[in-house]
């Protein structure tokens, strides 16, 4: 009953609760996806291109003191191999197939693989790919233009998740421009290491995404800016750990929250974060949903 | 992620070496690390021992690696995964190929705690079979009869009574595992045996998904080691 309480809808998406589980974590098979979607709102497969991409070699994940910091290089089968994977999804929450590509038309023909897919989220801010991610994500025209064509390949709900090594407001609003149903913030902020004693850098690409609980502020302001200019709904993305995290996020003006480095904790995080979010619900009496933007005056 | 340093590189022979690190880690058997060698590759290893990996030299990585300096350091995630569970009863280990490696560790382990191990050990040669002195007295097979029986792991497995054991340890490459596993369930007694999986990797952290198996199960973490009952193949 009280699970209720956490009911939220973005663009006519309807989700159980806002937990949603962020692309490029455990999402490159159906298996995995069909088991952390007992708990979610809504899981985002791994971002998928027109053709097979092979990635950076390892290491391409390195953790520190409050996340990881990744360079996969959006690795990935290819659409019509990936969309084979993912029909073997069987998951009770809605599948949220991410795409990237380099030009409006990759993603109007990815799209075009996934007809079963509950909604689109368009990966415009990969901070660590040559020619996809930010590369198009920091042109406003270019997004404009993607968004647009997206929009126009299909008739589910379309998201375009944008970098904060942008002018979120500026790129925010090229999203809106273009018909988006929902806007994502944030990607993976660019960021590294390196080893103090070999002195070299540790990731195989020198750089790549930073998340976990480390930009949760960065994010948070990001959400809190677009809420103040856009009108489309904002699902918030960036280090939400805790179940703290995820109020902020909505009290900041997001509809729902994306996690993913969380998992690095704990496969059972989802789960965590829901029953904290009814206990949470029940003691100060009210539906989530009510609490999107409300710290905004 | 950390640096140690290599204490010592015993070749066992030109494909073989066994890495030694400046320091022992607080691990178990079956439990692995991703161990980075700076320039090349990040690669998952078994522990073939607290403070060792055991090395084939296949690609690039392992090729440098089973020659590599003392001396030189290298990043260390881990360790990593769920471990063997121990018995204190009868052990089986059946070992193929570099699948000994963590079963080497476990044989040291069980040695202390169970109350009797025997050892299947089967490779293509003699020159694969490199934890002979380890494993002490075992049953030994070799594909082209170099030493023990001329046959595969399947034919000692085939001609044991596995009845006996209370616990079957198993590590391999996955031709093998597999051939074993349908053999295990054949006979109703998955639900003793233990199998440590090789996955393509790339995180080893549990949160990148290469190394899922079919029930979404991650062979990072709650592998590498599972029993048999809970492997979807």
């Amino acid at each position: 009953m009280e699970e209720s309480l956490l009911e939220v809808e973005v663009a006519g998406l309807k989700m159980r609760n806002p937990i949603i589980l962020a692309s490029g974590i455990l999402g490159s098979y159906a298996s995995s996806l069909n088991r952390i979607s007992e708990h979610a709102g809504a899981v985002i497969s791994k971002s998928v291109g027109v053709e097979e991409v092979e990635g950076y070699k390892n290491p391409v994940v390195v953790n520190y003191s409050h996340g990881i910091i990744n360079a996969i290089g959006l690795s990935s089968p290819g659409a019509v191999k990936f969309a084979e994977e993912l029909k073997a999804y069987k998951g009770s929450a809605p599948l949220i197939v991410s795409v990237f590509g380099s030009s409006p038309e990759d993603f109007v023909e990815v799209i075009s693989h996934f007809p079963f897919a509950s909604a689109f989220e368009l990966n415009l801010s990969c901070p660590h790919s040559e020619k996809y991610g930010l590369t198009v994500g920091s042109d406003p025209d270019l997004v404009k233009e993607i968004v647009k064509n997206a929009k126009k390949a299909t008739n589910k709900p379309v998201f375009a998740k944008i970098s904060a090594n942008v002018d979120v407001v500026e790129v925010g609003k090229a999203v809106e421009e273009g018909g988006a149903d929902g806007i994502v913030a944030i990607n993976t902020v660019k960021g590294m290491r390196i080893d103090i004693f070999t002195k070299k850098a540790i990731l195989s690409n020198i750089s790549g995404g930073v998340s976990g609980s480390a930009i949760k502020p960065i994010a948070i302001k990001c959400v809190w800016d677009l809420y103040e200019e856009l009108e489309i709904p904002i699902i918030g993305s960036g280090g939400a750990t805790t179940w703290r995290d995820i109020i902020e996020f909505m009290l900041a003006g997001a509809s729902a929250v994306e996690v993913g480095s969380v998992m690095y904790y704990s496969l059972r995080a989802i789960y965590s974060l829901k029953e904290s979010l009814i206990a949470y619900a029940r003691m100060v009496n009210c539906k989530l949903e009510e609490l999107i933007g409300a710290a905004h005056g | 992620m950390f640096t140690v340093k290599i204490e010592e590189v015993i070749e066992h022979n030109e494909k073989y070496s066994t890495i030694i690190f400046d320091r022992s880690f607080r691990a178990y058997p079956g439990q692995f690390i991703m161990l980075h060698v700076f320039g090349l590759e990040e690669i998952p290893l078994s522990l073939s021992s607290e403070n060792s990996v055991t090395v084939k030299a296949v690609g690039e990585t392992t090729k440098y690696l089973v020659k590599i300096k003392p001396g030189t350091r290298v990043g260390i995630k881990g360790p990593l995964g769920n471990p063997f569970s121990p018995t204190s009863g009868k052990a089986l280990i059946i070992a193929a190929g570099i699948g000994a490696a963590p079963l080497a560790f476990l044989h040291k382990f069980l040695k202390k705690y169970a109350e009797e191990v025997s050892v299947i050990y089967a490779a293509r040669s003699y020159d694969d079979l490199i934890f002979l002195e380890s494993f002490g007295e075992c049953r030994v097979a070799t594909e082209d009869g170099s030493y023990g029986e001329q046959g595969t792991v399947f034919d000692l497995v085939y001609s044991e009574d596995l009845e006996e054991y209370d616990k079957i340890y198993a590590c391999g490459p996955e031709i093998v595992l597999r051939g074993l596993y349908n053999y295990f369930k054949e006979l109703g007694m998955e639900k003793n045996v233990e199998m440590s999986l090789e996955r393509y990797m790339k995180c080893g952290i549990g949160v990148c998904g290469s190394c899922v198996i079919g029930n979404g199960m991650r062979v990072c973490v709650e592998g590498p080691v599972f029993n048999c009952a809970d492997i979807v193949w």
